[in-house]
C-alpha cells in the first residue's frame, strides 16, 4: 500500500528531474493501463510502418532504376543504330579524307541521337595506319569504363552491355549513372566499342522525393495512430476508471452510488451488472440493519419486561433481608439467600443484556477525556476493602497516563473492577500490582497477580462466555462468568486490546490497552504483557505508591520545566 | 408532616411494593397506573414528589413530565428500565430532576427521594448575587432587577450552590454531590442537562452565558457580579 502511493506533487518533481524519468516511466507502466497500451500500440505501429516504408522504398528504387535503364538502353541502341545507318549508307571509299568526314559525322550523330553527351569510342583492333580514324571521346573519361565491360562488349558484338557507374559532375561531386556499351562497325576500318554514359540524377531526385514522402507519411501515420489509440482508450478506460472509483466508494460504505448506464454495449453491461451487485449488497446490508434493529428492540423489550418484576422482587427481598432478625433462624436464612441470589440474578441479567447488546452491535461509547491513572486509583480505592478482606494488598504503579485520553470511563471502570476482582479471587493472598502507563500511541493498565495462574490451554479460553478455569473451584466473589467477555468487548469497542499472560503457579497478567486514536491501532502497548519480575522481586520493587503524592511530584516537575 | 408521593407506574405489583417501602419510611404514597390520567391525578392529589415510570400506557412518561413541568417545579424522579442514553437524556431535558434505573434497591430509592424533598441549602447570607441576578435564599426567589425568574427547586439549588461560592470552580462531581446528594461517581449528564435548563431560564443569551460560566475541562463557576 505504501509503495504505490504517489501524489501529484511528487509527479511534478519527477518531471523536473530527468534522472528519475526511467523510474517514473516504470511506475506509469505498472500503474496506468492507458500508458501501457499506448506505448505498446505505438511501438508496434512504428515497427510495422518502418518495415513497410523500407520495402516500398526498395521496390520503388528498383523500378525507377529498371525503367530508366531500359530507356537508356533503347536510347543508346537507337543512337548507335542511327550512326551505323549513316556509316552503312555512306559510300565506302578508301579516301581517307572522306572517311574522316564520315567518322566526324558519326561523332556528331551519336551524342545528338542519344540524349547524353558522354560518349567514348575505342577501336577494337588497331586501325589501319593512315586511315586517320581513331577512337574519340566527349565528356567521358576512359577510366570510368571497366575492363570487364569492355571485355563483354568486345566478346558480344551484337549485344548491348551496361554497368552502373559513378559519374563525376562538374561541381566535384559524383552522380549515379549507367554506361551502355555496344559495337559500331566502320567498313574498311574495323569495329569500334562505343560507350554512352547517362547520369541518373533525375531519377535519384525522384527517388529521394518519394522516400522522404514515404518517411513523412510514416511519421504522420504514427502520430495519427497515437491520437486514435489515445482517444479509443479514453473512451474505454473512462468507464473503467469510473467503475473502479465507484466500487471504491461502495467499498467505503457509500451504498447509494451507482454507475450510469449508456447504450447497450459491453460497458453498459458492466455498469448494469455492477449496479445489480450494488443493489444486492445494499439490500442485504439493509436487511442486516433491520435484523439488528429487531434484535435491539427485542433486547430492549426483554430488558424492560424483566426488569420491572425484578425490581419488585429486589425491593421485597431487600425489605425481608432488613427484617430477618425478627424471623426465626430458618426464615431469616431464607430471606438472606433470597436477597443474595436476587442480587446475583440481577448482575447476571444485566451482564447478559450487555452481551446481547454487543452481539447486536448496538453499543455506543460515551467518550470523555479521562485520566486513566486517576480512574485506576479510584477503582483501587473502591476495591481495597474487598482485597483486604481477602488478604491481598493492592498496589498501584503509575509512571504515566495522567493526561486525559478519550475513553468511556464507565466501561473502563467496569473492565478494571472486573480484572481486579478476578485478581483478588485468584491472587492467593499475594500482592496485586496494577500498572498504568502511556506512550505516544496508547494508554494501558495491567493487573498482575501472583496467584494460581493458568495453564496455556486455559488461558486461551479465558474470554469465552461462562468459562471457568477450574469448575470445581468455589465461586467466592460471585462473578457471572461473563465479566471477561464483556471486558474484551469494551476494549475492542475502544479500538483497543485486552490481552492475557498467565503461567501456572506463577500468576496472571491482564493488560488493557486503549489507543489514543481509535483508528490508529499501531504501536506497542505501554505496559508489557509478559511481566519481567518474579514474585521474589516484586516486594522491594513495587512499593505501593500513593497516586496523589506522585501527581504532586509530576506537576511540580512540570511546573519547574515550564518556569 | 408526611410527604405525599405520587407513584405513576402501570405495574401494580411494583407500585404496591414501592408503596410498602415508602410507607415503612414514613411517606404517604398515592398511585396512578394510567399515563392518560396521571396529570389529572397530580393536579387533584397535590403530591410533594412524583415517581414517574417512563413507559406507560396512555401517555408516556416524557409527555407527563413535560406537562407537569409546564405548571410546576415539583421534584420528579424518573424510573426507567433502560439506562441507555437516549431515554434518560430525553427525560432530563423535559425537566425530570433525577432518574433511577430498574432494578434499584429500597435504600437508594429512599435516599433519592429524601434528597429531593429536603434540599440541603448552604448556610449563607440570605441574599446572594450572581451576574446581574439577585438570589434571595430565604424567600426562594431569583430576580433580575424587579422581575422574578421562576425556577424549580433543583435549579434554584444549583444556582445557589454556584452563587454561594463565587470564587469556586465546581466540577460536575462536586455539583452531583452537593445538589443531587450522590456520594459516588454518578451520571454527569444530570449536571449538563440541568445547567442547560437553568441557563435557558436565567441567561439573557444562553449561547453566551454570563451567569453559569463553563470552565473548560473542569466544570462550572458563577459569573462575576455585574
Amino acid at each position: 500500500m505504501i509503495a504505490t502511493s504517489a501524489t501529484p506533487t511528487t509527479t511534478a518533481a519527477v518531471w523536473r528531474d530527468p534522472r528519475s524519468w526511467p523510474e517514473a516511466a516504470a511506475t506509469l507502466w505498472r500503474r496506468s493501463l492507458r500508458f501501457r497500451t499506448i506505448t505498446i500500440t505505438l511501438l508496434l505501429t512504428t515497427l510495422a510502418i518502418f518495415i513497410t516504408s523500407v520495402i516500398m522504398a526498395l521496390v520503388i528504387q528498383n523500378n525507377l532504376f529498371e525503367s530508366r535503364r531500359d530507356e537508356v538502353l533503347s536510347d543508346a541502341l537507337r543512337a548507335v543504330a542511327e550512326a551505323q545507318i549513316r556509316v552503312d549508307s555512306a559510300e565506302v571509299t578508301d579516301d581517307p579524307s572522306g572517311l574522316r568526314a564520315l567518322w566526324s559525322d558519326v561523332q556528331d550523330t551519336i551524342p545528338r541521337a542519344s540524349s547524353s553527351s558522354r560518349v567514348i569510342a575505342f577501336p577494337i583492333d588497331d586501325t589501319p595506319v593512315g586511315s586517320g580514324v581513331q577512337g574519340f571521346r566527349t565528356d567521358l573519361s576512359a577510366d570510368l569504363i571497366s575492363p570487364g565491360l569492355r571485355e563483354r562488349v568486345v566478346s558480344f558484338p551484337d549485344r548491348q552491355s551496361w554497368q552502373s557507374i559513378a559519374i563525376p559532375m562538374p561541381d566535384g561531386t559524383t552522380a549515379p549513372g549507367i554506361v551502355v556499351g555496344q559495337q559500331l562497325f566502320l567498313p574498311g576500318v574495323g569495329a569500334f566499342e562505343v560507350y554512352i554514359a547517362y547520369d541518373l540524377a533525375d531519377s535519384q531526385e525522384t527517388l529521394q522525393f518519394v522516400q522522404s514522402t514515404l518517411w513523412a507519411a510514416g511519421f504522420v501515420l504514427i502520430a495519427i495512430v497515437a491520437v486514435i489509440s489515445w482517444l479509443v482508450l479514453r473512451l474505454v478506460s473512462k468507464p473503467i476508471i469510473e467503475a473502479s472509483e465507484t466500487s471504491a466508494r461502495l467499498a467505503a460504505g457509500d451504498l447509494d452510488v451507482r454507475l450510469p448506464v449508456h447504450g447497450e454495449d459491453e460497458l453498459a453491461t458492466l455498469a448494469q451488472s455492477f449496479n445489480a451487485m450494488a443493489d444486492s449488497i445494499e439490500a442485504q446490508i439493509k436487511e442486516l440493519g433491520e435484523l439488528s434493529l429487531v434484535q435491539q428492540r427485542f433486547v430492549s423489550d426483554v430488558s424492560h419486561e424483566l426488569r420491572t418484576p425484578l425490581t419488585t422482587i429486589r425491593l421485597a427481598a431487600d425489605m425481608l433481608n432488613d427484617q430477618r432478625d425478627q424471623f426465626d433462624a430458618t426464615t431469616g436464612r431464607t430471606a438472606e439467600l433470597l436477597y443474595t441470589q436476587v442480587q446475583r440474578f440481577e448482575t447476571l441479567l444485566s451482564d447478559l443484556l450487555e452481551i446481547s447488546r454487543y452481539d447486536a452491535g448496538s453499543v455506543q461509547l460515551e467518550l470523555e477525556p479521562t485520566s486513566l491513572a486517576e480512574l485506576a486509583e479510584d477503582v483501587i480505592e473502591q476495591m481495597r476493602p474487598l482485597a483486604e478482606e481477602r488478604g491481598s494488598e493492592l498496589r498501584l504503579v503509575a509512571p504515566g497516563a495522567y493526561s486525559p485520553v478519550e475513553m468511556d470511563p464507565r466501561r473502563v471502570r467496569r473492565v478494571l473492577r472486573n480484572l481486579i476482582g478476578n485478581a483478588i479471587e485468584h491472587g492467593e493472598r499475594h500482592p496485586i500490582v496494577v500498572t498504568v502507563d502511556s506512550n505516544q500511541y496508547a494508554v494501558a493498565v495491567g493487573v498482575r497477580d501472583f496467584g494460581l495462574g493458568m495453564r496455556p490451554a486455559d488461558a486461551e479460553r479465558v474470554f469465552d462466555r461462562f468459562w471457568r478455569a477450574d469448575p470445581s473451584r468455589q465461586r467466592t466473589i460471585g462473578g457471572t462468568g461473563l465479566g471477561l467477555s464483556i471486558a474484551l468487548g469494551d476494549a475492542q469497542l475502544h479500538g483497543g486490546t485486552l490481552a492475557v499472560w498467565s503461567e501456572f503457579a506463577v500468576g496472571t497478567n491482564f493488560v488493557l490497552t486503549i489507543p489514543r486514536d481509535p483508528d490508529q491501532r499501531e504501536g506497542t502497548s505501554p505496559v508489557p504483557l509478559e511481566p519481567q519480575d518474579a514474585i521474589a522481586d516484586v516486594g522491594p520493587m513495587t512499593q505501593p505508591i500513593q497516586l496523589t503524592e506522585l501527581r504532586e511530584i509530576y506537576f511540580d516537575a512540570r511546573a519547574e520545566d515550564e518556569s | 408532616m408526611t410527604s405525599r408521593i405520587l407513584v405513576v407506574d402501570d405495574d401494580t405489583a411494583l407500585a404496591e411494593m414501592i408503596g410498602i417501602v415508602l410507607r415503612t419510611e414514613g411517606f404517604e404514597p398515592v398511585f396512578c397506573a394510567d399515563g392518560a390520567t396521571a396529570v389529572e391525578e397530580w393536579r387533584t392529589l397535590h403530591p410533594d414528589l412524583v415517581l414517574l415510570d417512563l413507559m406507560l400506557p396512555g401517555m408516556d412518561g416524557i409527555e407527563i413530565c413535560t406537562r407537569i413541568r409546564a405548571e410546576s417545579g415539583i421534584p420528579i424522579i424518573m424510573l426507567t428500565a433502560r439506562g441507555d442514553t437516549a431515554d434518560v437524556v430525553r427525560g432530563l431535558e423535559v425537566g425530570a430532576d433525577d432518574y433511577m434505573v430498574k432494578p434499584f434497591n429500597p435504600k437508594e430509592l429512599v435516599a433519592r427521594i429524601r434528597t429531593r424533598l429536603r434540599p440541603v441549602t448552604p448556610a449563607t447570607s440570605e441574599v446572594l448575587r450572581i451576574g446581574d441576578l439577585v438570589v434571595d435564599v430565604d424567600a426562594h426567589e431569583v430576580r433580575r432587577g424587579q422581575t422574578p425568574i421562576p425556577l424549580t427547586p433543583l435549579e434554584f439549588q444549583l444556582l445557589v450552590a454556584l452563587a454561594a461560592k463565587p470564587q469556586q470552580v465546581f466540577s460536575r462531581e462536586m455539583l452531583l454531590e452537593q445538589v443531587w446528594g450522590y456520594h459516588y461517581k454518578a451520571d454527569t449528564r444530570l449536571v449538563n442537562v440541568h445547567v442547560q435548563r437553568l441557563r435557558a431560564k436565567v441567561e439573557l443569551d444562553p449561547d453566551a452565558p454570563k451567569i453559569v460560566m463553563t470552565v473548560r475541562g473542569v466544570g462550572y463557576r458563577a459569573g462575576s457580579v455585574g
